[in-house]
């Protein structure tokens, strides 16, 4: 039987657990984009009791248990929450600090550029900002003892890098993209905001944001 | 005559609250306001059957028979409302095609002539006047409102922009084909004017602004979107700052139904090894070994490795002398000193030693070290040495002693 490599490839990308989206993974994400290869690589997936989903968004593809009534399943599923919710706090702060880096009033969204001599120079010019930044760096996903806020910057970029929110782009190293791992993180806000009852936020300005 | 009585009195109804009706279907999406001004009107068109409504709460909407009744009535009135420039000049061109047929049928050739001019004029200005309202809508959507910084206002500018594609479509809607065919007539010219080049400029109008209010519908949904994401960080922000330290769980779940977002798989490790049975691989497994062998750990990646005419094996019980590591061959000497006598009267501090070797080592590593040497040592060379401690107490904890020097020195027992 002749071997298929992108088969391969999106397969092993999602039984590794990761989030296949334009901007991670083109090729893969183009792969799956017609139907009977969706149904292929889910036919595949469902003989692991696994199968292929999509975010609400429908901007990214990733791979979920098809049966969670096995205790194995269910371990898996609360330790790949517990990997989130553990980091949220500071995924949140970074958020935010983007969000006010860019003068912005919604947050990051998958296939929008970071670029991080921009980000490094509003930082630098509002203390606030920066101040900000050193707060994110004393959370475990961003900890380090770099006292600079271009050092700090790049450990942060560099961290989301590696769990899989940004993915480099140019020959730079400055210039990142957001990926649809942010769709995904929003999904499981979503559901924790429903099942904590976090109330929305209803403020009707932010004053910080105003002065940035 | 009962029939005939009641629908007298409906049509009467309809006259008396007009105004209320006309401005219901007119600007407020055809609902009447539940409240006190509207009492009447509400009782007698209810009475009438001309409104409905679900709960007793809600506004009263009007009666599809009484839209339908009010769309075919009020044409103008919308062609109005949605372009009054465009309204304008129809009025004008209502006049004109009235001296016009005047003055063909008074055979006033050059009254015609000019009229004609002055109709194609007015055409053209109405055409121009639709291609430009539907250009309109096009940079609205390609600057998608980001000239608006607050996300509330953003929303309600694309709420009325959509709000006014909808009154052109209105307006093309209003110039149906029936009253320009009526319009024209039999006469060639207007048959042309109002049969071939209004319709056309109306229909690509339409095509137009029907892509306008889609994208426009697409933005305000992403907008949306962008304003419950925005809410929805502001919320944990929050909710983070006043809970200090929390962490989402879901342990109080059964994961029974699990809820889509959190169903994500662990990383499943898809591991392959060589097939060393297979005779087929050989070739390519004994390629990939002596890769392999040829690249040092340190250079492994970042060099190809030298190309080689002959593959060497290792020859059975060759060795690779490997490096002696400078601390070990120092305690080393140091140790033989002691035990040969050969220093001074067999006493050697092991901090003088360190600072005498030059060797970069911080002294608790040193210290440690030489101890742990020390230990490793065969009883008997063990029994040769005795080790003085310098130390000191702990101010806290009376029990721990922090070891600041060590003396060694050779057993008396070994000396006699």
């Amino acid at each position: 039987m002749q071997t298929n490599p992108l088969f391969e490839r999106t397969v092993s990308a999602l039984l590794a657990g990761e989030i296949i989206c334009e901007y991670s993974h083109d090729e893969l994400y183009n792969y799956l984009l017609t139907q009977p290869v969706q149904q292929k690589v889910s036919d595949f997936l469902q003989q692991m009791n696994r199968t292929l989903r999509q975010t609400s968004s429908h901007d990214a593809w990733l791979c979920s248990y098809q049966d969670l009534s096995r205790p194995d399943a269910k371990d898996a599923v609360r330790q790949q929450f517990r990997e989130v919710a553990n980091h949220l706090e500071a995924l949140v702060q970074f958020l935010r600090l983007v969000m006010m880096v860019e003068a912005a009033q919604r947050p990051i969204s998958a296939g929008e550029h970071l670029r991080e001599g921009k980000m490094l120079e509003r930082i630098s010019t509002a203390p606030s900002l920066e101040a900000k930044l050193r707060s994110l760096c004393e959370k475990d996903l961003f900890r380090t003892k770099r006292s600079d806020s271009a050092g700090q910057l790049r450990v942060v970029l560099e961290n989301l890098t590696k769990a899989g929110y940004l993915k480099p782009i140019g020959t730079s190293g400055s210039v990142f993209l957001a990926t649809a791992k942010w769709s995904w993180l929003y999904d499981v806000m979503t559901f924790i905001q429903t099942h904590e009852g976090i109330r929305e936020d209803n403020a009707e300005d932010d004053p910080q944001l105003r002065i940035v | 005559m009962a029939r005939t009585h009641d629908a007298q009195s409906t049509l009467r109804a309809l006259a008396t609250y007009g105004d209320v009706i006309l401005e219901a279907h007119l600007n407020r999406g055809n609902r009447i306001a539940l409240n006190d001004d509207n009492v009447g009107v509400l009782e007698t068109l209810e009475h009438h059957r001309l409104v409905w409504r679900l709960g007793d709460t809600e506004d009263l909407q009007l009666k599809n028979v009484l839209v339908r009744l009010l769309d075919h009535i009020t044409e103008s009135e919308r062609r109005r409302f949605a372009s009054a420039q465009v309204d304008r000049l129809w009025s004008d061109l209502n006049r004109l095609f009235v001296d016009y047929r005047e003055a063909k049928k008074r055979a006033a050739f050059t009254d015609k002539s000019r009229i004609e001019s002055e109709i194609k004029e007015c055409l053209s200005e109405i055409i121009e006047d639709i291609r430009n309202a539907t250009d309109t809508f096009s940079s609205y959507i390609s600057s998608g409102f980001s000239y608006i910084t607050d996300m509330d206002l953003r929303i309600r500018k694309n709420h009325d922009v959509i709000e006014r594609a909808g009154q052109l479509n209105s307006l093309f809607e209003s110039f149906n084909t029936q009253d320009l065919a009526d319009q024209a007539g039999n006469d060639p010219f207007l048959k042309r004017l109002l049969l071939k080049y209004l319709p056309a400029a109306l229909e690509q109008g339409q095509k137009n602004l029907s892509y306008a209010l889609n994208q426009l519908r697409l933005t305000l949904v992403r907008l949306r979107e962008d304003q419950r994401l925005s809410k929805l960080v502001g919320g944990f922000e929050s909710y983070f700052a006043n809970n200090r330290g929390y962490i989402p769980s879901i342990d109080d779940l059964d994961l029974g139904h699990c809820p889509a977002p959190l169903n994500k798989v662990a990383p499943f490790a898809i591991v392959a090894r060589g097939d060393i049975y297979d005779p087929a691989d050989d070739e390519d497994l004994i390629a990939l070994a002596q890769t392999a062998r040829t690249l040092g750990a340190d250079q492994q990646g970042t060099e190809p490795a030298a190309a080689l005419q002959t593959v060497e094996f290792d020859v059975a019980g060759a060795s690779d002398p490997e490096e002696e590591d400078p601390v070990d061959e120092l305690i080393e000497q140091l140790v033989q000193f002691v035990v040969d006598g050969d220093i001074g009267d067999g006493e050697i501090d092991a901090l003088e030693a360190l600072s005498a070797s030059g060797l970069a080592l911080d002294a608790a590593t040193w210290l440690s070290t030489l101890e742990a040497q020390i230990d490793s040592l065969a009883p008997n060379d063990q029994s040769q040495i005795t080790v003085e401690y310098e130390s000191q107490l702990d101010p806290l904890y009376k029990d721990n002693l922090y070891i600041t020097g060590m003396t060694l020195r050779r057993s008396n027992e070994s000396r006699i």
